[in-house]
């Protein structure tokens, strides 16, 4: 007789979930049918103005999210032994962009045995360094490798509280009108402007409509287990200018106000604690967070990575969403600002603690982490604690460390709450 | 002044900016901080103040951990707690050019850490190609200067801009004679002394720095020429320190001929042009800058290209990267650098550098293998 393990019976993905996953494997699929019949494919950045792209209907995929996912799945370690091995790439630089040169050019030398999600080839690359400088070095790398175009929107830093003066956005906007006229040469199309309003007017539903699905989540107890906004996020990163992603987050919205209206939430246990997770996920030890937060009753019930696409300008105005790109993205910001929007959020979203990723791979919004924590202590007054991980690199991550620091943040939630 | 007394001079300011700037202090004249690589100069010294350049030290950080992780680069850690600790007390303000990321966590950082001291920030237009980014880097520029004004409370007029300007051109154009007059002496310009000569232009005013280069250069000429016998190496990373590093080079018969580090040849390679408004002048020297890491460029291949060249221009048999732990920009560009090198028939050595932890003996080893090639 063979031995039978018992499988644990697989919960049912509610449909949003199913719909984003059809979503995502559409979106790979018509990049690689463009593969085959020899069209132009983009690798981009994950908040480059994705509206172009869109409008000339060419296929773009995002190589932060495919790492993500890749990361996820656990099999991002070749790609990246890859690159700090026969590439030589150092071990400092970003575990996303380590994973993804690594895979870029195993691919191109084909020593690539497959991976799920699999981007074919690029033919041109978008690059904003909106989230930092990394990108710029990261594309350059893979323009040189891949021998092929940048079209580069440089977005600044914004290193004052201030608003971005009138200067700034001209040139910001100057990049956009010249990517469109570069765009049509290399494609050889023309850019339809009509086209262009159009999808501009649905990345706007789009963002509006996964701003207040977040924004349910400040009921108590919260209806989304808040490590689920991570799983939605892919929506805006690689479709936000689509349709199907005005459905997903439709259906979204009406299973959130479903969980309100029946008293339930996707997470599993007793909410006993609110907090902000700060940073990234630690992709490949998702499970183990999750698992380990549920088992102290705690909930991210926010996070502020996934309002980094919340790209909100007037369809119609150039200036305004070349003012969105500029101001999007947590790492577009000095500290002060950006401590300044968790502040509120974490009044709003009735936080008790701050729980920060401090990524290896991701200095500058580690930075934020330390210069920002006597921002937060003195608004707040809520505990704040750190732990080390990376988004891909599984070297960093300590299971030991995140349970201890975690148990020593709630203790401090539990005494600030009176002990209960 | 003879030769001797030259080169000691330049030698103590490299190695006493904290004395330099405390004179400065006494004699009643401001002095403003400027972080690496590209702070507009000029508009300092326009303005009648002392640029003074900010690279870090040797030290062990331990107030700055509070504002910065511990993978920064150490320049930034060291320049953090520098101003914590109050060793840059008298600065009147500082200059960032927001260049990498740990630029984008340190303006923060610095502002958190350093209360009595002011940062005038700026960041420079990476995509170059595009029509709007030189009229932009322009107005950023022209926004640094009334910023510098406020804190100075004094106006800095267009004359005076133009006059700095072709005095900074002037600079360049006797630290490159330098450079290449330094082939023919590579007996007394050592590696260390080739490091000082360049480096002691970031402390004093560019004024004294282009005295004491003409006297350099006037003593050079007098001297015979040296045919060089051992190994040749080109230069390239942020910065070449500490001085026992650049002492294993000469104890190996090792000379440095030439570079592009960013605290020494990265200063002087571009020039401005001279343009009816001095604010298009200062931002066209950006637009021209090539085979810098931390600057954006059409060609992919940029960097290396010009390393080679250049390497290959002062007969180079080497190419020496000094490479910053935790710089991602350097870092991102060292594989191609070494690739090419090696295509192009150039030994490449990479050279790890960390201001506030001591060599673990690794570089002598690789200085070594080197040496006996
Ligand atoms: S994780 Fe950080 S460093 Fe890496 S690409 Fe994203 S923003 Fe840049
Ligand atoms: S990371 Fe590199 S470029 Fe940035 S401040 Fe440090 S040494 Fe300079």
């Amino acid at each position: 007789m063979t031995e039978q393990k018992a499988e644990k019976p697989k919960r049912e993905l509610p449909l949003s979930r199913q719909l984003v996953n059809k979503q995502t494997e559409d979106v790979y699929a018509s990049a690689w049918a463009a593969k085959e019949k020899g069209e132009s494919i983009g690798w981009s950045t994950a908040i480059f103005p994705q509206e172009l792209c869109e409008t000339f209907d060419v296929p773009v995929l995002y190589p932060e999210n495919n790492a993500a996912s890749i990361s996820a799945r656990h099999f991002g370690n070749q790609f990246i032994e890859h690159t700090e091995g026969e590439m030589k790439y150092p071990i400092n630089i970003c575990s996303y962009a380590r994973l993804n040169m690594g895979m870029a050019d195993m691919m191109k030398n084909g020593k690539f045995e497959g991976v799920e999600p699999a981007m074919p080839l690029p033919t041109f690359l978008c690059l904003a360094n909106n989230s930092c400088t990394q990108l710029m070095k990261w594309y350059e790398n893979l323009s040189e490798n891949l021998s092929i175009p940048i079209f580069f929107v440089d977005c600044l830093f914004n290193y004052n509280e201030e608003e971005p003066d009138a200067y700034k956005n001209k040139y910001v906007r100057s990049q956009i009108e010249n990517n469109i006229a570069a765009m049509e040469k290399f494609f050889n199309k023309k850019f339809d402007w009509n086209r262009f309003l159009e999808v501009q007017r649905i990345s706007q539903v789009n963002r509006k409509l996964f701003n207040e699905i977040v924004a349910l989540n400040t009921r108590m107890p919260a209806p989304l287990d808040g490590f689920d906004l991570f799983n939605y996020m892919s929506c805006l990163v690689i479709c936000r200018g689509k349709e199907s992603t005005t459905e997903i987050l439709k259906q979204l919205k009406k299973e959130v106000e479903e969980h309100i209206a029946n008293g339930t939430s996707t997470f599993r246990g007793t909410e006993e604690y609110r907090v902000h997770w700060e940073g990234i996920a630690c992709w490949p030890n998702l499970g183990f967070n999750l698992k380990t937060l549920r088992k102290y009753g705690v909930n991210a019930v926010m996070n502020g990575y996934v309002t980094a696409w919340d790209v909100a300008y007037e369809p119609g105005d150039l200036n305004g969403m070349a003012k969105a790109y500029q101001c999007s993205s947590t790492n577009s910001f000095s500290t002060p600002s950006i401590m300044d929007m968790r502040s509120k959020s974490m009044k709003k979203f009735a936080c008790d603690g701050m729980l920060c990723h401090v990524n290896r791979s991701c200095k500058l919004m580690s930075f934020h982490i330390f210069t920002g924590r006597d921002i937060i202590e003195a608004r707040n007054k809520i505990p704040i604690v750190n732990f080390d991980g990376d988004q891909s690199d599984t070297r960093v991550f300590s299971e030991a460390q995140f349970e201890n620091r975690l148990q020593g943040l709630v203790e401090v939630m539990k005494e600030n709450k009176g002990g209960k | 002044m003879s030769l001797t007394d030259i080169l000691e001079q330049f030698a103590y300011i490299a190695n006493n900016p904290n004395a330099i700037l405390k004179k400065y202090i006494e004699e009643g004249k401001d002095v403003i901080g400027c972080f690496p690589i590209y702070t507009p100069k000029p508009i300092i010294d326009a303005a009648g103040a002392v640029p003074m350049g900010l690279w870090g030290g040797r030290i062990t950080p331990t107030f700055a951990g509070k504002y910065s992780p511990v993978f920064t680069c150490s320049i930034m850690r060291s320049c953090l707690e520098l101003g914590m600790t109050g060793r840059y007390d008298g600065l009147k303000a500082v200059i960032m050019p927001i260049l990498c990321d740990t630029f984008r966590g340190m303006s923060s950082s610095w502002r958190a850490g350093v209360t009595d001291i002011p940062l005038i920030a700026l960041v420079h237009p990476q995509n170059r190609t595009d029509l709007g980014a030189q009229d932009f880097l322009a107005q950023e520029y022209l926004s640094v200067k009334l910023r510098l004004e406020k804190i100075l409370n004094r106006e800095i007029t267009d004359e005076s801009l133009h006059e700095s300007i072709k005095k900074y051109n002037y600079q360049n154009a006797l630290v490159m004679k330098f450079s290449k007059l330094a082939l023919n002496h590579l007996d007394v310009i050592k590696p260390l002394v080739r490091h000082y000569i360049l480096k002691s232009a970031q402390f004093i005013s560019v004024d004294e720095h282009i005295r004491l280069m003409e006297n350099l250069i006037e003593e050079l000429e007098k001297l015979p020429e040296h045919v060089w016998s051992g190994k040749r190496a080109y230069f390239i990373g942020i910065t070449a320190e500490p001085d026992e590093l650049l002492q294993l080079f000469d104890k190996y018969n090792i000379a440095i001929v030439g570079d592009n580090l960013a605290q020494e040849s990265r200063q002087f390679r571009t020039d401005y042009e001279i343009c009816e408004t001095p604010f298009w002048s200062l931002s066209s020297q950006w637009m021209h800058i090539e085979g810098c890491s931390t600057v954006h460029d059409e060609n992919a291949d940029m960097l290396e290209k010009f390393i080679i060249k250049e390497a290959k221009e002062c007969a180079a048999d080497s190419v020496v990267d000094c490479l910053m732990r935790f710089c991602d920009v350097e870092e991102y560009d060292y594989p191609d650098i070494a690739k090419c090198c090696e295509e192009e028939g150039l030994y490449c050595l990479c050279l790890e550098i960390d201001q506030s932890s001591e060599d673990n003996g690794q570089t002598l080893t690789k200085i070594q293998s080197y040496s006996e090639l």
